[in-house]
C-alpha cells in the first residue's frame, strides 16, 4: 500500500479503546502526510488530550494552530461547535454565550441525542470545505480526526444518520445530509482503528469494524496493531535458554571487559523469557484479528524508549511508511 | 499482608478509580474474588458497558441484579470460595426509574415523568447520569445490607475525576437558572413560544425549535414541570451518598498503568481525594515491567566483540541488548511513577507486573489477584 492510498480519503478519523495509542498513532499519520507536502490538521474531539505534547506544545484551542512545519491542530467541543454555528446560520453573537454554557449543550444533547456528535462532524465538514464555506478561512489536504474511544466513535459517526432519521423535514435536514455525504464516501472519509494486541480491544476493533461496515456504511482504512514486540530471539536460541550455563556466559562476558555475575545472568534470561511469553500472547491475538478483519494491519512496534515525545513520533512515522510500504 | 488485603478486611465499600485502559475492572474483578476466597460475601458492581468483567467471570450476562459465581470457577482455579461471589452490571435508566419512584409525590407523577421522551433520553446521553446512578444504585446496596463488601468500579471516563462531580453536575442542571429562566415562561405561556414576553427567551424557543423541533420543547416543559417539588429529594440523596462516600466504611483504591498520562491522572486524582476529605486506601499501578534485577552496564563495544564470537557469545550479546531494553522501560516507568510516590507513600502501593498470563479469564484473574495480594511483591524490587 502506497502512502498516497491512504491518504486518499482527506478525512482520517483514528480510534480505538483507551490506552491503545490513537493519538500516537494520529500524531504519526500527520506526520507521514506532512512529509508528502500536504497541509494537514488533526482534529482533537471532545476532551483535551495529549496530542499537542507529543509535539511539545500546549493545550488546543478551537483555532487551528501550527504544531510544526504543515502540521495544524485544534480542539472540537460541541461547545464550541454550536457558538461558531449559531454564528453562521443565525449572525448571533450577542446571545451565543447564553446558548453554549454548559446547561444549555446539555439540554440540546438530552432534547436531541446525537446533536453534540452532530456539530463536530459538522465542523469537520467546514474544515473539509475550506473557506469557500465559512468556519476557516484554511484549506488542508488531509483532516486526521482523533476521535472518541472505540464505543463512543460508533454513536460519533452514527451521529448525522440517526439524526437524520429523528427528522422529518426543513433546512436542518439539508445540513445533515450534506453531512452524510462526506461520512459515507469513502473517498472522502475512512476510519482507521489502533489495537494493542490483547483479547479486549482486539474483539473491540472487530465489533467497530462490522458495525462501520454493516449498519454505519462508513469507509475503513488499515488497522494499527500497536505496542507489538519485536522478536528477537531465534527458536534455536529460545530452546538453549534452557543450558544456558551462567559460568560459561559470566567467562565469556569477562573475556570483553565486562563483569556479571550470576545474577545478572539469570535476570537476563528472565527478561527473554518474558519477552517470549508476551510475544506468545500477542501472536495469538494478533491472529484472531486477522480473521476478523479484512483491512490490512499495519503492525507498530512495541517502543522501549516510549516518552511521550517528537523522537518517538518520528519514529513511529518511519516504521509506518516502511510497513505501508511492505503490505 | 498487602495494603489492598487490610482493605478487604476492614470495609464494607471499595471504589476502583482511574482513567480508562488501566485494568480498573479487572482490578475490581480480582479484589471480589480474593474477599470471596477470604469468606466474605462480596458484590462487584460494574459500569463498564463492555461486559469485560462478565467475560472474565465467565457470566454471560450482567444485569442490575446481583449473579453469583459458581463456587466451581473458584474451584477449577485452584481457589476455595468460603465466601460468596456476585457480580452485577449498573443498568442506569432502570436505577434511574427507580430513583424517580421513590422521590415522586404520586404514582401517576412518576409514570408521567417515566414515559416522557425527555427524560428517556437523560437516562443515555446525559453526560454525569451514569455515574449518579452508580452512586445511587452503590448506596441502595449498601442500605439494603445484604453484603459484606461491595466492590465498584468507576465509568469509563478518560476523566477520572468526573464522577465525584456527577451528582452534583445533574442536580445542577435540573436546577439550571437558565434553562428555567427560558421553559418556565414556556410553560407557564401554555407551550406557546410566540406568546412569550421575554424576548431573549422568545429567540432562545425558536432557535431550539428550529434545531430539534417543537414537540421537544413540549417534552421539555413537562419534564421540567412534573420535577416540581421532587428536587429536596434528589438532593437529600446526593447529600446521603456523599456522607456515605467520605465514611470509613468506604475506601477509595486508585488504578493507574505507569504511563506518563495515567500517572499524570492518578496524581491529580490522589490529590482530589485528599482535598475532598475522600478516604485512600491504595494505589495499584498496573500493567508494570517486572524488574528482575539490577541494570547491566554493558557497552556497545563489548556487545559487538560478543556479536563476532560463538553461537553461546551471540546469545548472550542478544540477552543483554534485551536486557538493557527492558531496563530502560522499567526506568523510564519509575521516572514516570517517582511524581506520584510523593502524593503517596510507598507503603500504600501495589504493583502488579504484566503476567504471563491474561486476566481475561478466572484463573487469569487468580493470578493478578495473587499479586495484589501477596505479602511481597515478587520480582518487583525496588
Amino acid at each position: 500500500m502506497k502512502v498516497d492510498e491512504l491518504l486518499a480519503p482527506r478525512i482520517l478519523v483514528v480510534s480505538g479503546k483507551g490506552g491503545v495509542g490513537k493519538t500516537t498513532v494520529s500524531a504519526a499519520l500527520a506526520v507521514i502526510a506532512a512529509r508528502t507536502g500536504r497541509k494537514v490538521c488533526v482534529a482533537e474531539v471532545d476532551e483535551k488530550g495529549s496530542l499537542p505534547r507529543l509535539f511539545g506544545h500546549g493545550d488546543l484551542s478551537y483555532e487551528p494552530t501550527e504544531l510544526s512545519p504543515g502540521i495544524w491542530g485544534l480542539n472540537i467541543t460541541a461547545e464550541n461547535a454550536l457558538r461558531e454555528y449559531l454564528h453562521l446560520q443565525y449572525h448571533m453573537r450577542r446571545l451565543s454565550h447564553v446558548f453554549t454554557g454548559t446547561h444549555f449543550v446539555d439540554y440540546l444533547a438530552t432534547s436531541a441525542p446525537g446533536i453534540n456528535d452532530l456539530l463536530v462532524i459538522r465542523k469537520i465538514w467546514y474544515l473539509e470545505q475550506g473557506p469557500a464555506k465559512g468556519g476557516t478561512n484554511q484549506t488542508y489536504d488531509t483532516i486526521i480526526v482523533d476521535a472518541p474511544a472505540a464505543g463512543h466513535m460508533l454513536t460519533f459517526v452514527g451521529a448525522p444518520q440517526g439524526f437524520y432519521d429523528a427528522i422529518p423535514v426543513g433546512p436542518i435536514r439539508h445540513q445533515v445530509q450534506w453531512v452524510l455525504d462526506m461520512i459515507e464516501d469513502p473517498a472522502r472519509t475512512r476510519v482507521s482503528l489502533v489495537t494493542t494486541a490483547e483479547e479486549m480491544p482486539v474483539a473491540e476493533t472487530i465489533e467497530t469494524v462490522e458495525a462501520l461496515h454493516g449498519r454505519l456504511g462508513v469507509g475503513t482504512g488499515p488497522m494499527f496493531a500497536n505496542g507489538l514486540y519485536d522478536g528477537l530471539f531465534k527458536q534455536k536460541e529460545l530452546s538453549a535458554l534452557n543450558d544456558v550455563d551462567p559460568q560459561d556466559m559470566i567467562a565469556l562476558a569477562r573475556a570483553t571487559g565486562l563483569d556479571l555475575d550470576k545474577d545478572d545472568i539469570s535476570s537476563a534470561v528472565s527478561y527473554a523469557r518474558f519477552l517470549e511469553a508476551r510475544r506468545a500472547i500477542q501472536r495469538r491475538h494478533l491472529r484472531v484479528l486477522r480473521a476478523g478483519v479484512d483491512e490490512p494491519i499495519v503492525q507498530l512496534p512495541f517502543l522501549f524508549s516510549a516518552g511521550l515525545g517528537a523522537p518517538d513520533i518520528i519514529t513511529l512515522a518511519d516504521v509506518i511508511e516502511a510497513r505501508l510500504a511492505a503490505l | 499482608m498487602s495494603v489492598v488485603s487490610d482493605l478487604v478486611d476492614r470495609k464494607e465499600i471499595i471504589v476502583c478509580a482511574g482513567s480508562g485502559g488501566v485494568g480498573k475492572t479487572t482490578a475490581a474483578a480480582a479484589i471480589g474474588m480474593h474477599a470471596a476466597t477470604r469468606g466474605k460475601k462480596v458484590a462487584v458492581l460494574t459500569i463498564d458497558p463492555a461486559r469485560r468483567l462478565a467475560s472474565s467471570l465467565g457470566l454471560k450476562e450482567l444485569s442490575n441484579e446481583p449473579h453469583r459465581v459458581s463456587a466451581r470457577k473458584f474451584s477449577a482455579a485452584g481457589l476455595e470460595a468460603k465466601g460468596e461471589l456476585y457480580a452485577m452490571m449498573l443498568d442506569t435508566k432502570t436505577t434511574f426509574d427507580q430513583v424517580v419512584m421513590k422521590y415522586a409525590p404520586s404514582r401517576e407523577q412518576a409514570e408521567k415523568i417515566i414515559g416522557n421522551r425527555f427524560y428517556r433520553n437523560i437516562s443515555s446521553t446525559l453526560s454525569g447520569t451514569q455515574e449518579y446512578m452508580a452512586m445511587e444504585r452503590l448506596y441502595e446496596l449498601h442500605a439494603e445490607g445484604g453484603y459484606d463488601l461491595i466492590v465498584i468500579d468507576t465509568p469509563p471516563t478518560r476523566n477520572a475525576l468526573d464522577f465525584l462531580d456527577a451528582p452534583r453536575r445533574l442536580t445542577d442542571f435540573f436546577e439550571s437558572r437558565v434553562l428555567r429562566w427560558f421553559l418556565i415562561p414556556y410553560m407557564k405561556a401554555g407551550g406557546g413560544f410566540m406568546r412569550v414576553a421575554n424576548v431573549a427567551a422568545g429567540t432562545f424557543l425558536r432557535i431550539v425549535k428550529r434545531i430539534v423541533g417543537a414537540e421537544v420543547l413540549d417534552d421539555t416543559a413537562e419534564f421540567f414541570g412534573s420535577l416540581e417539588g421532587m428536587y429536596d429529594g434528589f438532593k437529600q440523596r446526593a447529600r446521603e451518598v456523599a456522607a456515605l462516600l467520605h465514611s470509613q466504611v468506604t475506601s477509595f483504591v486508585v488504578i493507574t498503568s505507569p504511563a506518563e498520562q495515567s500517572v499524570a491522572e492518578a496524581t491529580f486524582f490522589a490529590s482530589r481525594l485528599d482535598e475532598a476529605g475522600l478516604p485512600f486506601g491504595a494505589l495499584v499501578v498496573n500493567r508494570v515491567h517486572p524488574r528482575f534485577g539490577d541494570r547491566i552496564e554493558a557497552r556497545p563495544r563489548q556487545i559487538s566483540k560478543l556479536e563476532q564470537g560463538s553461537a553461546e557469545a551471540r546469545l548472550l550479546a542478544k540477552l543483554l541488548e534485551n536486557e538493557e531494553a527492558f531496563m530502560r522501560v522499567v526506568e523510564l516507568e519509575e521516572r514516570n511513577l517517582e511524581g506520584l510516590a510523593r502524593k503517596i507513600p510507598r507503603h500504600r502501593w501495589v504493583r502488579v507486573p504484566y503476567l504471563e498470563q491474561e486476566a481475561v479469564d478466572f484463573p487469569g484473574l487468580a493470578a493478578i489477584a495473587d499479586q495484589l495480594f501477596a505479602t511481597t511483591a515478587p520480582a518487583v524490587r525496588r
